[in-house]
């Protein structure tokens, strides 16, 4: 038995049970959003109130070669980090369900999972020891080999991969369980199905797994990109940005514009530059996955 | 695969990303209890001291800084449970007008990169005076997410038991209280383990709000002793153990909710 007038007068309570989040989320998320497309029209450094300087901002960010370098960086590190972790991470989930689901297959998930749930901080920071040229452990174990010591952090065109690689060891085990769950999903009769039909191994992964976890891979890409965009704790930890501006990233570029230079209103447009870009990137993944 | 010792070899395989895995928090703790200065695989107990804790402890605030998260952990997690379940009760079982439109908000702000609104964010925090505060540290770890979340799993209360629970006379605060929350606590555990794991591992924003060492997290104490002490791997290393155990020991202790919390948190996308 339904009472519908009592039930809709108590439904205003509906507002009251939402009031206390969405002041937050207006204070935390929908103020702040406007208030990037404000501030990036002014030139402001918190102390003086904000002045209106039209486009100038955006003129100096098209002519900023700072800027211009750690967007080539963050896409670097992205073009890098999101393939590997995504293949990485698929591989080892299929083989994990396939072949060892089992207890050492779990204990296997949740080896590659401490990497997860410690901070990006932290993991920065036992690597850049690691990484040490002198008495790291790397180049320890390299000189067993008689490899020379390398200066992973100090060189140019190491130390951009030398994050890339310890950004991959940190979210493979996240990626792993989102795949793996994907892969205990998929019906069991589709493949009994194919063996009746006589599919070999290969046949089976390529038509009927990885087309079944294509909403789960459009989801770890689109994450996986999302978070390298906004990469900032591993390099300020690791290496500041250097040498010189050799592993300089987008967020680095807005914290030192900010916080450093205090040129808040070049900093909010620069911010809405990477929300734009991250808007842009997740509706062109949906559109491509869609597609084929 | 092919017979069992293919099985087999292909299992074992898998002892190289485990070892990749661990053994580097296994160096770790091992480095906070000696004194050296380069790697070396030989250590042997006459090595071991606790003189890296003794002095991390004595010489910097690390039992402040290790408060301080507690305290910036604790209050992010009720809060979030409590307003985040608040707004997914609300949406999932009550009819006002708007919601959808509302609901598509909440919606809108998880698709929002946080590193892309903290310039503003900054801002408004430093306006309303809450700079160097607990406020400001645990306030936007709070997000749609967990509102989302709950709201998928009270979606599976049936009508009928809070239809009953108001024909018993029960307030509509204590049918949230006494009904709703307890039906839905698996997901608040999920919530809970993920909230904290965000809020203590947290760094970019305590970094910019924070400039009185009264205030730092440890997260950022440890930052700190980076840069000033770098070549004292020792040190540093007892700093990053501290750090890890309290998220590790929860791991352990509830593994299975961990791994679900953190795969839930995939439906963000």
């Amino acid at each position: 038995m339904k009472f519908p007038a009592q039930t809709r007068t108590r439904d205003y309570w509906g507002y009251l049970f939402i009031l206390p989040s969405f002041l937050i989320l207006l204070v935390c998320y929908l103020i702040p959003m406007v208030m990037d497309v404000f501030f990036s029209f002014t030139s402001y450094n918190v102390i003086q109130p904000p002045r209106f300087v039209g486009v100038r901002n955006y003129i100096q960010m098209a002519n900023n070669r700072y800027l211009g370098i750690a967007l080539r960086n963050t896409v670097v590190y992205t073009i890098i980090v999101v393939p590997a972790q995504t293949v990485i991470s698929l591989a080892f989930a299929v083989i994990l369900a396939r072949v060892c689901n089992n207890k050492w297959g779990r204990f296997v998930r949740s080896s590659l999972f401490i990497p997860v749930i410690t901070s990006m901080v932290l993991v920065g920071l036992i690597w850049r020891i690691f990484l040490a040229t002198d008495g790291g452990m790397i180049n320890y174990f390299l000189g067993i080999l008689n490899i020379n010591p390398i200066n992973w952090l100090g060189r140019k065109n190491t130390s951009m991969i030398s994050i890339c690689l310890v950004a991959i060891w940190k979210s493979v085990g996240y990626f792993l369980v989102i795949f793996f769950a994907g892969v205990m999903d998929i019906p069991r009769v589709l493949y009994e199905a194919a063996v009746v039909d006589g599919a070999n191994g290969f046949q089976k992964m390529m038509k009927i797994t990885l087309p079944m976890l294509k909403p789960v891979t459009y989801l770890v890409v689109t994450l996986g990109t999302i978070w390298s965009f906004q990469v900032f704790d591993l390099v300020y930890v690791m290496t500041g940005g250097g040498p010189g501006f050799a592993t300089s990233t987008l967020v680095l570029n807005i914290y030192n514009t900010a916080f450093k230079e205090f040129r808040l209103g070049l900093a909010s447009a620069i911010s809405l530059f990477l929300l734009l870009i991250i808007f842009l990137i997740s509706y062109l993944q949906k559109k491509g996955f869609r597609e084929d | 695969m092919r017979g069992k010792t293919s099985t087999y070899l292909v299992s074992l395989l898998f002892v190289v990303p485990v070892f990749f895995a661990i053994f580097p928090f296994v160096v770790m703790a091992l480095t906070s209890l000696t004194q050296r200065t380069t790697f070396n695989l030989r250590f042997s107990p006459r090595d071991f001291s606790l003189a890296n804790y003794i002095a991390i402890f004595r010489n910097f605030n690390f039992l402040g800084y290790f408060k301080n998260s507690l305290i910036v952990v604790i209050c992010a997690c009720v809060l979030n449970n409590l307003i985040a379940s608040m707004a997914g009760y609300s949406f999932a079982k009550k009819r006002f007008p708007f919601r959808k439109q509302l609901f598509w908000i909440y919606m809108l702000t998880i698709m929002i990169p946080g590193q892309a609104i903290t310039v503003p964010l900054y801002i408004i925090m430093t306006k309303l005076g809450l700079l160097n505060t607990y406020v400001v540290l645990f306030l936007p770890i709070i997000n749609a997410f967990g509102v989302f979340l709950t709201k998928q799993f009270i979606e599976a209360v049936p009508d009928d038991l809070l239809e009953a629970a108001r024909i018993d006379g029960c307030g509509e605060f204590l049918l949230y209280f006494r009904i709703v929350v307890p039906l839905i606590k698996p997901v608040l555990v999920s919530l809970t383990i993920f909230t904290f794991i965000t809020s203590w591992n947290d760094f970019i924003w305590p970094l910019i709000t924070t400039n009185e060492s009264a205030m730092y997290t440890l997260t950022l104490g440890l930052s700190l002793l980076q840069s000033n002490y770098t070549t004292n791997y020792g040190l540093v290393m007892a700093g990053t153990t501290i750090t890890f155990l309290p998220p590790f020991i929860v791991y352990l202790v509830l593994q299975r909710q961990f791994v679900e919390g953190i795969a839930l948190s995939g439906v963000k996308g």
